[in-house]
């Protein structure tokens, strides 16, 4: 535990000033529901493209993942590289046409046009109960840092965090949203960037960390990306390529990026067609980057981190923390940040770690409030309000989501990690939704019926394979399909099979439903759709083009890592 | 439209918050790394290598340049308030 200097202060007291006086300051743009919910849809790709990305910069990112990088070893990169970039890429090229020419708010809106009230209604709720319990990780992970690091009280922590965010988020809507959001990604890096950088110095470089991991953990297989998923057994993460692949890389990455509304609705903030497509291919360059200051610092702590008497620091699981007192794996981050930083590094690196929890926050609580008002409150209980009673709709729904996301915090206290928790929300309400939403674009045959049938087995089955390996841990085996299987593959292959089954359903229950006639489809379906010209003129400005690039970039990444 | 536009010219940039920001706490740190510069902190004492490196200094002048070149270029045209 350490303290906190006055320059320390000084920074976060800045920080807090500055957020606080952006809501103000947006406040006065926020008057429309169209510039409440989705910024008056005037933001350039740029914008849209760093708050795509910063809004999901949240906890689980920062210091979930820098935990699992220590826990697991460079396998944890899977979650930003293949488990996002690909996703991202498709987003842009090929979904964000659908989304933007639909002129939707949202997307159970898209799903309302495709699949009629019922799927709209069934995947706002499960949307709105997985951001609210979102919203509580990052909270409590806010909380946690300030009480490694500084000894802070976690309700204090809770509550400053909240009130903060519900008050710019409330006052200025989305565009108040993603001017903080962006600022809190140039933040999170001038604030993080230390801990590589003079991480990599102190272990003399990244051949030399390899080789000192490897003689602290006693296997060499913590820094290699691709060689060791053959099989279950021959990595620490106890999951094999299949997984990685197609649960993670296919299901559950395409399934975040492409139709978690908290994400999607940054894009949707865009000023053209063009700057829709731009801004994911925009954010998964960024992205691709983001491993360095979180993944990164989880591998040197494997290296570098000692206890005082000089013996190899072991971080162990939350639940034996609690009960030994010892650091767990979640504490990678806060742990490093003290090693390097003194005074003012510190308090920049606090701050950083703060603006990621904010923007993770405030993410969930303005996409909450967005689907709220538009797919729950004016879909089904007050249709005919005027545009004004909607804006403080969303206004006085910011406010109770946060409350309500306070009392999740609460609640994940008693998970066994954050991570885990994440993970199974995501496989209860986001891989079936990608199969829904995957299917209504590029499949006209696709029914109402089929639609709503699809999301709910699969939302069903995903949430009953939990709740069975949870009272049964030996029913992994049937869900991963193999014995050697550890339970993040749980993860990875309950998305996968809740995905199939959605997509099973809504086909075969669309085949013995009546067609939707193709005219009452267009702008919504591949095929029956003609995708208007997105302005490019040069090579330079075409969004295909830069997506390539990303995408060898991203290819060259992972044969350098192999 | 016109009338629209001439909002916009007036609205603080994004990147001018992301500027301001930079630069002050880059003049935070440097001013920091300047009295620690022979009075090392506690971390940089338990880390020896740490202290010729003088991290919170650099940083803080790699901020001021980013902060400062953002703060110029994206200074409103138009009264802040």
């Amino acid at each position: 535990m350490t303290k906190l200097a006055p320059v320390d202060i000084l920074i976060l007291a800045l920080y807090f000033a500055l957020v606080v006086f952006i809501g103000f300051y947006a406040k006065g743009k926020a008057n429309t529901s169209e510039d409440f919910f989705l910024a008056g849809r005037e933001m350039t790709a740029w914008i849209a493209g760093l708050s795509f990305v910063s809004a999901n910069l949240g906890s689980l990112e920062l210091m979930g993942w820098a935990g699992a990088a220590y826990q697991y070893g460079i396998l944890a990169m899977h979650w930003y590289w293949i488990g996002a970039i690909p996703a991202m890429l498709f987003l842009g090229i090929v979904m964000m046409p659908f989304y933007y020419i639909s002129k939707t708010h949202s997307v159970p809106g898209y799903l309302q046009l495709r699949f009629g009230e019922p799927a709209r209604g069934l995947s706002a709720i499960s949307f709105g109960i997985m951001t609210i319990l979102m919203s509580g990780v990052n909270m409590y992970a806010m909380a946690v840092v300030m009480q490694t690091v500084l000894g802070w009280n976690i309700s204090f922590s809770i509550w400053v965090g909240a009130a903060t965010v519900a008050l710019y988020v409330m006052l200025g809507g989305l565009r108040s949203a993603i001017i903080n959001e962006v600022l809190q990604f140039v933040l999170i890096w001038a604030g993080a960037a230390m801990i590589p950088i003079l991480g990599l110095i102190e272990a003399g470089g990244w051949t030399n960390l390899k080789a000192q991991i490897a003689v602290n953990v006693g296997r060499s297989d913590y820094t290699h990306l691709w060689s060791t998923l053959g099989h279950f057994k021959d990595n620490p993460m106890g999951v094999h390529w299949t997984g990685i692949v197609f649960g993670l890389g296919f299901v559950i990455s395409f399934g975040y990026w492409t139709t978690d509304f908290l994400v999607v609705q940054r894009v949707l903030s865009a000023n053209n067609l063009r700057a829709a497509k731009m801004a994911p291919v925009i954010g998964a360059a960024f992205k691709m980057a983001v491993p360095f200051i979180v993944i990164v610092p989880g591998l040197l702590a494997l290296a570098v981190l000692k206890n005082p008497d000089g013996s190899v620091m072991h971080l162990v699981p939350a639940s034996i923390a609690q009960v030994t007192g010892q650091h767990s794996y979640d504490d990678v981050l806060p742990l490093m940040l003290i090693r390097y930083c003194g005074p003012g590094l510190l308090g920049l690196g606090i701050t950083a770690l703060v603006a990621g929890f904010m923007s993770g926050m405030a993410g969930n609580v303005s996409a909450f409030s967005t689907v709220w008002t538009y797919d729950i409150y004016g879909a089904f209980i007050n249709k005919k309000a005027s545009d004004k009673h909607y804006v403080a709709m969303g206004r006085w729904s910011t406010v109770i989501g946060m409350l309500v996301s306070v009392a999740t915090a609460y609640l994940v206290m008693n998970a066994a990690s954050i991570m885990d928790y994440v993970q199974a929300l995501f496989t209860f309400f986001i891989a079936p939704l990608f199969g829904t939403v995957v299917l209504g674009m590029l499949w006209k045959r696709a029914t109402h019926a089929g639609g709503f049938c699809g999301l709910l087995a699969g939302t069903v089955s995903s949430i009953g394979m939990f709740v069975w390996t949870h009272s049964d841990p030996g029913a992994l085996r049937y869900i991963a399909l193999s014995a050697d299987a550890k339970p993040m593959a749980e993860n990875l292959y309950r998305g996968l099979w809740s995905w199939l089954i959605c997509v099973s359903v809504t086909v075969i229950v669309s085949l013995v439903t009546k067609p939707v006639p193709v005219e009452q489809l267009g702008g919504l379906v591949y095929g029956v759709t003609p995708i208007p010209d997105d302005g490019s003129k040069t090579l330079w400005q075409k969004p295909i083009f830069w997506a390539i690039v990303v995408i060898t970039i991203f290819f060259i990444l992972n044969l350098m890592l192999w | 439209m016109n009338e629209k536009r001439d909002v916009e010219t007036a609205e603080l940039s994004i990147w001018f918050f992301c500027g301001i920001l930079m630069l002050t706490y880059g003049v935070v740190l440097i001013a920091t790394g300047i009295l620690e510069y022979h009075n090392p902190p506690p971390n940089e004492l338990l880390l020896p290598w740490l202290e010729s490196l003088h991290p919170t200094l650099w940083w803080g002048m790699v901020m001021a340049v980013f902060g400062g070149i953002y703060t110029f270029k994206f200074w409103p045209k138009h009264p802040l308030f």
